[in-house]
């Protein structure tokens, strides 16, 4: 059978005449696209998780401080926000990262004994905490990573603690979380008489008012009620939240240097086979291939080279969230499962960033006059 | 009087800043179907010649027409070489990542023809060159005669009207230099094609019906 040329086809051949380097590099752009789908694809799983905490425990706006620098909201505030004739329930509420065992991290939430917070998680067993007692539940996820039951003792920054009760919790946040009375939470974090926030559960919708409309209300009536304090939607506070902004900036500045590396592992691989074959290019010329087609073969090569690290990437990255989805220090956030968007977006930054890594090779290649191309040794 | 089809006047051309002139003001025309020799010694011009007449290079000053339009000005070069003229080189430059059937495509695949018939055709002038047998081999498992079969058999891909030979049987042995110059003639005679060789060999040029000698950048006869 007669075989067919088409230009995709002609492009693939390029990139497999040198396997190894094809493969390397795709190796290279592989790496940089697991950074990306395995950091970003984290903290992403994070915000999930935020939010899902949120709904499971029906919390319609969170209640912080308006400034970056002073997180912490006066404990006082829940009384005037109970008087707003749109709020049914002010939870307060704090939230720390501790350390539990040298290995073992965990969200730590202080909550008080009759938060609605706590009507949203399921006891599997023991029962509550009491509140200004040395006592915590503990996520199911953590009681296993801790080998803790019902009873036993937990030493948390000095202190002993009784495990009350072992939950499960609708999010992994919650799975892995260790909750404790707010006072003692308090007194733990040196924060007495401040929050980290207030949660709030608004009161039903008035007929003939839409969520939307009813939830901005509510907000502009918090706020005026308390200058200085910032009303978000469970959904703002979710994607808006320290920890998660944190996770988001680190997860993209990391792999926006291993994409860099990336880019610069194809830049590399371009730049050679376009050397290596300027009389090849030459030949096109001279047999009236017009320069744009000559540049849109090496791109297509480039971008060939991109979707395939792209794939190798999503593989790694997958891979690599679900390792951390097995250690017991990331196992309450890491979760492997990932969008088809952005799986899609992942594959669009590597086709792009193999374009752009191209770029120059291409365009090189493409102006090379035909007759100096074809006398290239 | 038939209207010549390439027409030159006062081909210049010169490298390194001018102080290499490869052609000092050539005149020639070519009428539709010629078959023209160009011979002279090394570095005489006549490959410079050839590649001006082909597109592949600018004049330093003068013009090559074509069909009366000026190259380069009135007419595209990247379009002249695509349509108008088939190149056929000494090292036989084929790709060597694509087997014959898809170097003779390449030419068709830069004019976007679609596939189906860029693949007939390709079958069609393999066969025509004698290699119906060996379309699917690679130019390194191909001899240097059947290398330079495909490299005719490109050239003629977008059925061109000019054909450019540069010492196209350079390299090859006695044998198949006289199979491929009676490839070559037979494929003007038969296409009405305007066949254009430069070579070093005097039997060539000689059997060639209109001969010129290249001497220092200058026709000489």
């Amino acid at each position: 059978m007669a075989a067919q040329l088409s230009f995709a086809w002609f492009s693939w051949r390029n990139l497999w005449r040198r396997r190894l380097r094809t493969l390397l590099t795709i190796c290279g752009i592989g790496m940089a696209i697991g950074a990306f789908v395995a950091l970003v694809g984290f903290s992403r799983s994070f915000e999930r998780e935020w939010l899902r905490m949120y709904e499971s425990s029906g919390t319609d706006i969170a209640v912080v401080q308006k400034t970056f620098l002073n997180t912490s909201v006066d404990e006082s505030a829940g009384a005037t926000l109970l008087a707003l004739p749109t709020v049914a329930q002010a939870a307060p509420m704090i939230v720390n990262m501790m350390d539990l065992t040298p290995e073992i991290n965990a969200l730590a939430y202080g909550w008080k004994a009759d938060s609605f917070e706590l009507d949203s998680l399921t006891l599997k067993s023991g029962r509550r905490f009491q509140d200004g007692r040395q006592e915590v539940m503990l996520g199911d996820l953590l009681a296993a990573n801790l080998d803790k039951k019902v009873g036993d003792t937990l030493e948390i920054q000095g202190s002993s603690f009784t495990v009350a009760g072992i939950y499960h919790g609708g999010s992994a946040l919650e799975a892995g979380a260790v909750i404790m009375p707010l006072g003692v939470l308090q007194q733990l974090s040196s924060l007495q008489g401040k929050v980290t926030a207030f949660h709030v559960r608004l009161r039903p919708l008035p007929t003939g008012e839409s969520p939307e409309h009813y939830l901005a209300r509510a907000q502009a009536q918090i706020e005026a009620a308390l200058p200085g304090l910032r009303a978000v939607s469970a959904a703002q506070r979710a994607s808006n939240n320290q920890l998660v902004v944190l996770a988001h900036a680190v997860a993209w500045g990391t792999s926006s240097i291993a994409m860099l590396i990336g880019i610069l592992g194809i830049a590399n691989t371009m730049a050679m086979s376009v050397l290596e074959r300027t009389r090849e290019i030459g030949i096109l010329r001279a047999l009236g291939w017009k320069r744009w087609r000559v540049l849109l073969l090496i791109q297509m090569e480039a971008a060939v080279l991109g979707f395939a690290g792209g794939l190798a990437g999503i593989v790694i990255g997958w891979g690599s969230l679900r390792a951390l989805a097995l250690i017991p220090q990331t196992a309450s956030i890491a979760s492997p499962t990932f969008s088809p968007f952005f799986l899609a977006e992942a594959l669009c930054i590597a086709v792009l960033a193999g374009l752009a890594a191209g770029a120059i090779p291409a365009w090189r290649g493409a102006r090379l006059l035909p007759v100096e191309a074809l006398r290239h040794d | 009087m038939t209207e010549p089809l390439l027409e030159v006047r006062a081909l210049c051309k010169s490298y390194d800043e001018g102080r290499i002139e490869a052609l000092r003001g050539v005149d020639l025309s070519v009428a539709p179907g010629d078959f023209l020799a160009i011979s002279g010694p090394s570095g005489s011009g006549k490959s410079t010649l050839l590649q001006l007449l082909g597109g592949l290079d600018a004049p330093t000053s003068g013009e090559v027409r074509f069909q009366n339009s000026v190259l380069g000005t009135s007419i595209n070069l990247d379009t002249y070489r695509s349509l108008s003229v088939g190149f056929i080189f000494q090292a036989f430059y084929l790709l060597p990542t694509l087997c014959a059937i898809e170097n003779v495509q390449v030419p068709m695949l830069g004019v976007n023809r679609d596939s189906h018939s860029r693949v007939q055709r390709a079958e069609a002038l393999l066969r025509e060159m004698g290699l119906g047998h060996r379309m699917n081999q690679y130019p390194n498992e191909l001899s240097a005669g059947e290398r330079q079969r495909v490299a005719i058999a490109r050239a003629l891909a977008n059925n061109p009207t000019v054909l450019l030979a540069d010492e196209p049987t350079g390299n090859l042995d006695s044998v198949n230099s006289a199979h491929i110059m009676e490839m070559l003639i037979d494929i003007r005679q038969k296409r009405g094609m305007t066949l254009i060789i430069v070579t070093h060999e005097n039997e060539i040029a000689n059997s060639a019906p209109r001969h010129i000698r290249l001497r220092d950048g200058r026709i000489e006869s």
